[in-house]
């Protein structure tokens, strides 16, 4: 159990961007992923802001997990999450608070997030202190990942900008930055890890014999 | 009187039609790729969601009105509006199973899902950030189940469709319904303009 | 020399519409030719710019259908017409001053063709399983996306080799913003303002603003059975009563029918891209109530909307209503055998 550890908070980590990633693989948490990421500012805070929930709710379960009683987890692990995201939503507001005034009720509703909930119940209520918040850690990676993923075309498209700053010259496509681009773009990024995917996997295989 | 009327009847098509929380706030899209894959379980989603919605948002109001406003505790409504969810979802799975076993079975699997579709949170966060009275928040709540409910049936028979249809292989399944989503957001973008709230 | 000798062994077996192929391509090719009076009628007033988009959009269109085609290893189906009629139909429901070099707008059209063909067709599994009318999608995306482009509206008869002309409002731009008296100030009188609509002396997309030649291609069409009547009558005759009925200023029954028929892209709409065969129903029945539905939203978005045009968002919305009447029309008959079952089963 011990020899091991070290490689399992590394898979542990690449797992939640990698293999199970949330958005692109999972396809659970899909809201922000289209509703804050029109530019590249929004998505990137928007990340760090479930990073940190998620990885502040599995260490808290962890720690908590001896005392929680089962029959009445789920309501704890609600209280857990909506506490921390109380605490995101407060300080973002206090800091940030002109992307706060965008995004407001998009990081109230991490809340219900079925990902965070997800691990809280499937991997921290069941594992220690570390590797849980290994776990968070790369969850939530894979998380801003995704959203960063998707909001750098969407602003680069959209507004020909990166971080506010103007890139490119030309008329953009103001479509990406409006609603319908953001599903376009959300399921080409699909399509194109999907298709990465396929091609990896076709030469594993190929490998294997 | 009558006044308040048209403003309920134009909250209701602006929920439902003009800013659809599908197509413009993005929410409730877990359970709106989940779901729609069949017609028969699209329908039943929504006649729950919307149900539950509108019990959820009246109760959220009361509570928030009459209880937190008083007691200078607003800052709590996330955790108060999730545990009213929470709840309600809970009582309905065991008022129904016992009143109505038989709606239960058609419809109950849905219950149990509905706790994790952010648009019934966001009602009430929505409801309680615009000051809407009661019956105004009800009508917002029934205005976004219909809404809902609209884009579930609209997606649930293209991708009936689209099942038969050669998709190519990495647009397959999901990637392809965000692409139908985004279509079908395009062509909704008629609507914008038409009330102005 | 290769490809083609394998494609002629392949047609057989590859497509699961080849006993409809050359009936697919004949439709696409006559409903090609019905258009080109409309087409010839924007060339006329619009100038050459209007046949350069026109002829640009049509060869997008074909270059990225084959491209796909090329990148995913099927058969080509470029042939059958269909990337023609999309890139035609996309071409004649632009401005004709997107031809311009600063600034730069040329590019409006490719890309307008290649979400039409590839992100709407395409991706759907090809010609038959799209759910969108392509050359709507590709419309409504270059609208959105270059608001500014896409509504510059050239002033008619110029000279025909003009590259840049005297911009103007559209009839139903001038209809919402400032009212029907200064539209008729515009136009002198009412006869002048339906001559102008009817011959297609107007601002507008270039194939949409002749209502005599579109009228002189639809009825080709219906004439050769290759649409019928129950949309375009269902459309036009829902728009028409609801023009009259509220379309006028303060009282009711006061509106102009005719004006809001033959402006704006009703006649094209109606004719050209609400009767699509794979993008409305099939049954007579959901036609007509698809006809209606189109009406019905042309106006409301006319009338009430944020847009002066509702024609190409009425029929895109009625387009992801199409599966769904299907299914409510057609279940009669067979929902209630599947319903009886199922309790025999129970």
């Amino acid at each position: 159990m011990s020899q091991s550890t070290t490689i399992n908070i590394k898979d542990q980590i690449l797992n939640g961007i990698v293999k199970e990633n949330t958005i692109f693989k999972l396809a659970l948490s899909l809201c922000p992923s289209i509703a804050v990421t029109n530019n590249l500012k929004n998505g990137v805070l928007m990340g760090i802001a479930v990073l940190f929930v998620q990885v502040m709710v599995n260490i808290t379960i962890s720690l908590l997990r001896n005392v929680i009683q089962p029959k009445v987890r789920l309501p704890i692990f609600m209280l857990v999450i909506s506490g921390w995201v109380t605490v995101t939503d407060m300080t973002m507001a206090a800091t940030v608070p002109d992307v706060y005034k965008q995004m407001g009720l998009y990081i109230q509703l991490i809340v219900a997030f079925a990902s965070i909930l997800a691990r809280a119940e499937m991997f921290a209520s069941k594992n220690k202190f570390i590797p849980s918040m290994a776990d968070g850690i790369g969850m939530g990676i894979g998380f801003l990942f995704a959203l960063t993923v998707i909001s750098f075309f969407r602003e680069l498209l959209g507004k020909g900008s990166l971080w506010g700053m103007p890139i490119v010259h030309t008329k953009p496509v103001l479509m990406f930055i409006l609603p319908a681009g953001g599903f376009f773009a959300v399921g080409i990024l699909m399509a194109f890890f999907n298709w990465i995917d396929a091609r990896y996997m076709k030469k594993s295989s190929h490998a294997a014999h | 009187m009558n006044s308040e009327f048209i403003k309920l009847f134009e909250l209701i098509i602006s929920a439902s039609l003009i800013n659809n929380f599908v197509f413009t706030r993005f929410l409730g899209l877990c359970i709106f790729f989940g779901v729609s894959k069949k017609m028969e379980t699209a329908v039943g989603m929504s006649i729950t969601f919307t149900a539950v919605m509108m019990i959820s948002a009246a109760m959220s109001w009361v509570i928030f009105n009459f209880i937190m406003i008083p007691l200078d505790i607003t800052f709590l409504k996330i955790i108060v509006f999730i545990g009213v969810v929470a709840g309600l979802v809970q009582a309905s799975d065991t008022i129904m199973r016992k009143v109505a076993p038989g709606l239960y079975y058609k419809l109950g699997i849905y219950l149990a899902l509905i706790s994790t579709n952010c648009i019934i949170l966001a009602v009430p966060l929505v409801n309680a950030g615009e000051k809407y009275s009661l019956l105004q928040s009800i009508a917002f709540a029934f205005g976004s189940g219909i809404g809902f409910a609209l884009a579930m049936i609209i997606m649930a028979s293209i991708r009936e469709k689209l099942e038969l249809a050669d998709v190519p292989a990495p647009f397959r399944g999901l990637p392809m319904a965000f692409v139908v989503t985004g279509l079908i957001a395009l062509a909704f973008t008629g609507f914008s303009g038409l009330i102005t709230l | 020399m290769e490809a083609t000798k394998k494609e002629h062994q392949l047609i057989v077996s590859v497509s699961p519409h080849v006993k409809t192929d050359e009936t697919t391509s004949r439709i696409m090719w006559s409903v090609s030719l019905a258009l080109l009076p409309a087409a010839l009628a924007g060339v006329y007033f619009f100038g050459l710019r209007a046949l350069f988009i026109t002829a640009l959009c049509i060869v997008s269109s074909a270059v990225f259908e084959q491209l796909y085609f090329r990148m995913v290893g099927k058969k080509s189906a470029v042939g059958d017409g269909s990337a023609f009629l999309t890139g035609l139909l996309l071409g004649m429901n632009m401005p004709a001053s997107l031809w311009s070099f600063s600034p730069f707008t040329v590019h409006v059209p490719v890309i307008a063709s290649f979400v039409a063909v590839v992100i709407t067709k395409q991706l759907f599994g090809g010609l038959g399983f799209n759910v969108f009318n392509p050359a709507l999608i590709g419309r409504a995306f270059a609208l959105i996306s270059w608001p500014k482009a896409m509504t510059i509206w050239s002033e008619p008869t110029a000279a025909f080799l003009a590259m840049d002309a005297k911009t103007t409002a559209t009839p139903l731009g001038i209809l919402k913003e400032e009212g029907v008296v200064k539209l008729l100030e515009v136009f002198g009188d009412k006869m002048s303002l339906y001559m102008h609509l009817l011959t297609g002396n107007r601002a507008g997309s270039i194939g949409e603003t002749s209502a005599i030649a579109i009228l002189i291609g639809g009825l080709f069409l219906l004439y050769r059975g290759y649409i019928t009547w129950h949309i375009p009558v269902s459309f036009l005759g829902t728009a028409a009563v609801i023009a009259w009925v509220f379309g006028g200023k303060g009282a009711l029954f006061t509106g102009d029918p005719i004006v809001h028929l033959i402006s704006g892209g009703m006649m094209l709409g109606a004719w050209f891209m609400a009767t699509d065969y794979v993008t409305s129903p099939s049954v007579r029945k959901g036609q007509i109530i698809f006809g209606i539905g189109c009406g019905f939203l042309t106006m409301l978005i006319r009338l009430k909307g944020g847009y002066p045009e509702g024609v190409m968002f009425a029929i895109l919305i009625m387009n992801c209503f199409a599966p769904i009447i299907d299914r409510g029309v057609k279940s009669k008959v067979f929902g209630a055998v599947k319903q009886n079952t199922a309790k025999e089963n129970k």
